[in-house]
Order: C-alpha cells, then sequence, then structure tokens
C-alpha cells in the first residue's frame, strides 16, 4: 500500500491543500483563499479543515502535514505568531488532530518548501542549504547536516526580518528596516510604482520579460537587496546552496542576475572562498505542500 | 574517553582568526591579517612534527565555552559571540560546530548592520563589528575625546590627557565609576551588540548567547544595555522564548581550551 500524505500550505492569501505520495508526486490538490487577519482563528481552522476533507475524498490518507506562515514552536504543534494572520499562541495541530482524526504536524511554510527542494527539488544534492521565499514577505529555511534546523524554540529561518537598514522602512512585526521591506512582492510593486509603473506580481514579471525597463528596474532593486541580504546569510552560515522560491522568484534570472552581483559584492571574503549558487526553486508553488506532507510522513 | 599521556601531545590546535577552509588546515582569508589562502596546518605540522588541527578562534571558543564554560548545556545548543577587535561567531548545534558548506561558517562580524556604512578590514562597507566591538568603542571614544566632547574630560584625565591612551577597560572603569560619557560610549556599542544578536536570533533562534572577549569584561554595564536591545529588536518578541545573554565564563583561555579539545583525535562516545 503506498503511503499518502495530506500537506496543507499556509499563506498570507492561499491556502493549498495536496495529498502527496512518496516521490513527492501530487495526486489531488484544493485551493482556498485565506481569510484575513481580522478574521477569528477558527475561521481560518475552518477552511483547511474544508481544504482537506475535500482533498482527502477517495484516498487513504495516514497524516497532514501543515506548513503555515508563523513562528511555529519547537514541538511542532503550535503557531505562536503569524504576522500576516491573526494567530497568536494557536494550539493549531491539536485542534486539527481532533477535526481531521488524524496525526497533525505543524511546520513553518519555508522549512516545508526547503524540505521539498532538499528531496525532490533544486537542492537535492546538498545538505547545507538556505532558502530563500519571496512572495508577500520574505519567509526562510534552514538546513544543516541535511537535517531542517528549527532552532530553540522552533523559529529559525526568519531572514525577512533580520534588519538590514537602521530606522528604516516600518515592517508589519512591530519593527524598522526589516529585510523583506526591501526585498519581496510588496516591495517589487513599490519600487515598480515609484517608478511610474502601477502593476503587480505576474503582470510585473511579464512586462519585465517583454522588455519594459521600468518593471526591469524594479527586478533589479528587489535582486540587489537580495544580494545584500543573502551576504548577510552567507557569512554567518556558509551555505553550499541557496535556493530561491516563492512567487517573486518566477522572474528566473530577472533576479538572480542583480542578486549574483550584488552577492559577490557584498559577501566578506568573495575572492577568497566559495560563493554558493543561486539557484531558483524546482517545485514552485507546490514546494510547501509537498514538504509538508513529505515532513509528516518521514517525521522531522 | 581517550587518555593521554604528559610527555607528548597527540596533536596541536591553533585557533586563529580567518576563514578556516574544511581541511581544518588552510586559511582562505583572514580580514584583519595578511593570510591569503594559506595552509598553515601543512606549514605548523612540518616544523612541530604533530598533528596540527587549525581551528577559527571564535569557532575554538564557542567549543571552549560548550564543553567547559560550565552552561547548562542541554539540548547541545550555544551562540558564542567573541566580542574584542572584531565579532566573532561559533555556534554549536546538536553538540556539534557548525561549520557551514564550506567550513566558513560564524562570519557574523561581517553581517552588514548598515548600507554604505563604516569602511571595514575585510574590504566590505557596514560591517557590524565596525559597530559592535571593542575596536569601535575604543576608536570612538577617542575620536570623542581628542574632539573635547562634553562630558569626556574625566576619561582624558584617565587617558593621563592623552586621546589615543583610552582603552576599553578605562572605558568599562570610568562607567563602573558613574562616568556618565563612558557609560553613553558603552550603550551605544552594547546596543549594536544587541540589535544585530537579534537579527542573529531571527535566523538561528538560539536558547544561550554567550558573550566573550575583551569587551564582555565590561560585565553588567555592558550586559543590561545588551539584553534591553536584544529584547526591543527581536521579532515576535512576546511570542516566543528569549535567549538567555550571559558573559563567557573562560574569559580569553576559551579559545584556548576550545582548539586543544578540537585537536584531540575524537572518539566518539
Amino acid at each position: 500500500m503506498t503511503d499518502l500524505t495530506v500537506g496543507v500550505d499556509i499563506g498570507g492569501s492561499k491556502i493549498a491543500a495536496a495529498v502527496v505520495d512518496p516521490a513527492g508526486r501530487v495526486l489531488a490538490r484544493a485551493d482556498r483563499t485565506t481569510p484575513g487577519r481580522t478574521t477569528a482563528p477558527s475561521v481560518v481552522e475552518d477552511t483547511i479543515v474544508e481544504a482537506v476533507t475535500d482533498v482527502r475524498a477517495g484516498h487513504l490518507v495516514t497524516a497532514v502535514g501543515i506548513g503555515a506562515a508563523g513562528f511555529v514552536d519547537a514541538g511542532s504543534t503550535r503557531v505562536m505568531f503569524a504576522p500576516h494572520l491573526s494567530w497568536r499562541e494557536e494550539p493549531l495541530g491539536e485542534r486539527l488532530e481532533q477535526r481531521l482524526g488524524l496525526p497533525v504536524t505543524v511546520d513553518n511554510d519555508a522549512n516545508a518548501a526547503l524540505w521539498a527542494e532538499h528531496r525532490f527539488g533544486a537542492a537535492s544534492d546538498a545538505d547545507e542549504v538556505a532558502l530563500i521565499t519571496l512572495g508577500t514577505g520574505i519567509g526562510g529555511a534552514l538546513l544543516i547536516g541535511g537535517v531542517v534546523y528549527r532552532g530553540h524554540g522552533g523559529m529559525a529561518g526568519e531572514f525577512g526580518h533580520t534588519r538590514v537598514v537602521p530606522d528604516g522602512r516600518p515592517c508589519e512585526c512591530g519593527r524598522t528596516g526589516c529585510w523583506e521591506q526591501y526585498c519581496s512582492g510588496k516591495a517589487l510593486a513599490r519600487f515598480a510604482r515609484e517608478a511610474g509603473r502601477d502593476l503587480v506580481g505576474p503582470d510585473l514579471t511579464a512586462a519585465a520579460n517583454a522588455g519594459d525597463i521600468v518593471a526591469q528596474g524594479a527586478f533589479a532593486e528587489i535582486g540587489r537587496w537580495l544580494g545584500i541580504g543573502v551576504a548577510n546569510i552567507v557569512a554567518g552560515l556558509d551555505p553550499a546552496v541557496i535556493v530561491v522560491g516563492g512567487g517573486v522568484s518566477a522572474a528566473g534570472e530577472l533576479l538572480l542576475n542583480p542578486a549574483r552581483q550584488a552577492l559577490a559584492g557584498s559577501l566578506v571574503g568573495a575572492e577568497h572562498r566559495v560563493i554558493p549558487p543561486l539557484r531558483i526553486a524546482a517545485l514552485g508553488a507546490d514546494a510547501g505542500m509537498i514538504g509538508a506532507a513529505d515532513l509528516a510522513r518521514v517525521g522531522r | 574517553m581517550r587518555q593521554h599521556t604528559d610527555e607528548a601531545p597527540a596533536g596541536v590546535g591553533v585557533a586563529a582568526a580567518g576563514f578556516v577552509a574544511e581541511d581544518r588546515s588552510t586559511i582562505y582569508f583572514a580580514p584583519n591579517l595578511a593570510w591569503r589562502s594559506e595552509k598553515i596546518g601543512v606549514e605548523l605540522n612540518e616544523r612541530l612534527g604533530c598533528n596540527v588541527v587549525v581551528e577559527n578562534d571564535a569557532n575554538a571558543a564557542a567549543w571552549g565555552e560548550y564543553r567547559f564554560g560550565g552552561h547548562d548545556n542541554s539540548g547541545g545548543e550555544l551562540l558564542a559571540l567573541t566580542i574584542g577587535t572584531g565579532i566573532g561567531g561559533g555556534l554549536v548545534h546538536g553538540g556539534q560546530l557548525v561549520r557551514g558548506g564550506f567550513g566558513i561558517a560564524g562570519e557574523v562580524g561581517h553581517l552588514r548592520v548598515v548600507q554604505d556604512g563604516r569602511p571595514c578590514g575585510c574590504g566590505q562597507k557596514g560591517c557590524w563589528e565596525q559597530y559592535g566591538s571593542g575596536s569601535a568603542l575604543t576608536k570612538g571614544t577617542r575620536g570623542l575625546v581628542a574632539s573635547g566632547a562634553a562630558g569626556s574630560a574625566y576619561l582624558l584625565e584617565k587617558a593621563g590627557g592623552d586621546p589615543a591612551a583610552v582603552t576599553g577597560p578605562m572605558i568599562g572603569e570610568a562607567a563602573a565609576e558613574g562616568d556618565a560619557f563612558a557609560q553613553a560610549r558603552i550603550d551605544e556599542v552594547g546596543t549594536w551588540i544587541g540589535v544585530g544578536a537579534a537579527t542573529l536570533a531571527a535566523v538561528l533562534d538560539p536558547r544561550l548567547i554567550v558573550l566573550g572577549g575583551g569587551v564582555s569584561e565590561i560585565g553588567d554595564p555592558l550586559l543590561d544595555v545588551v539584553r534591553a536591545a536584544f529584547e526591543a529588536n527581536l521579532p515576535a518578541a512576546g511570542y516566543r522564548p528569549v535567549a538567555e545573554i550571559r558573559v563567557a565564563t573562560l574569559g580569553n583561555r576559551a579559545g584556548v581550551l576550545g582548539a586543544a579539545d578540537l585537536s584531540r583525535p575524537r572518539v566518539d562516545d
């Protein structure tokens, strides 16, 4: 019997659930819109239950793995803080186990995506990996010695809230100058708007690919900030591979070229060390749910 | 445990302020020294006639504190920051030093904290160690004393009238005696240490941060500021456990003890 699990990716705008087999293949999927941050935590929970119930119909599923955009505790059950949702110390794992009648593991969405890229995607050749996901904000995750590095409280890898500018732009987390205010989907749209292009997301990528210099300039700007921030991660942790995922990464080389330049120009001792390659994530938007499903299967 | 006689050491551990390659012998780069791709270990091995293991100084200090510092090691986690001329970092995870993909993890002194900031010995600008190190403290203070900044008279007197003679311990001493100018200098550097440590905590989420190096000898006048800035800048503060920040217990011996222990032939378990 094939061991099937469900992976659920809970993002700021979308909740995606999938039945995943042990080879990382998606057999069925269901998407929902994420309820806004002003709604009660239980509304988000209802939406997750709906999506899982929907997708598991007709499949023999043994466990559910959640990848959530937030700080998840070390015990992989509780979402301590989700900047883009209303969760505060939310016992999500326990609640979902009761409602779904299956074992549920909860992890940070970026941890889940990294695990998927390591098992089935762009970083299958490396055990020391940093993943940067560029979506609404920045998610991040670390693989050290082939294992997801979660830190003491389960909150490692929150690269988006490393400070890159003292007294810089205000961030939803309540602080200022966070990296994600300069390098994210939101920052991209802002750079484009300031330069006179009122486009967001895929439209901006399409314009840049079609030769729009203003749109390309916005990608060059967040690419530059990407390289600057990655240089900090490489200085601290010296990973063998950097994987860039999230919606913004669909821009590919438009983003990575300026990032590589900025990385080489910002990294301490750049001429005397191996500069790790920057690669676009291979599994795209599915990485989070595939990784969450695999983590629910193989354990942490 | 392996027993050693005291006649001949089984190995020599060298802790060096540089980027040490995975081979534990080659130094790729030393921001504050002239070394560029030096095979230090091989050369010392030939001259000393015994096994030489080269380790990054801050990694060695982290290992020394972890093994012999008397900290609560449950969980096998420790982040050590060595704050002296620069800022060195060493991370112990799962009871082992984290070395990275190419051997040179932990160069946290070169995290960029200010864009287009102060120039650094590494060739970059705005590196953390230009703001939160012992050198930053003494350099900044000497400059202010030399320019006759308000309140700097006491420190100038302590330095025998020569601004260039102001030292880190002198600043610590003056602050402990209640000198507001000296305390303000410590506040500034301590705040940078706390801000940088909060960025590291966003990435690494450590349970225990041990501060070593010369600057840590200032003790509480510094530590209180570091802790306050750390907590004020920690993402999701209030919804997460806050790492404990302590002063290193081994002082300058941490690096030597760590390097020696790391040079020991490993017999697991």
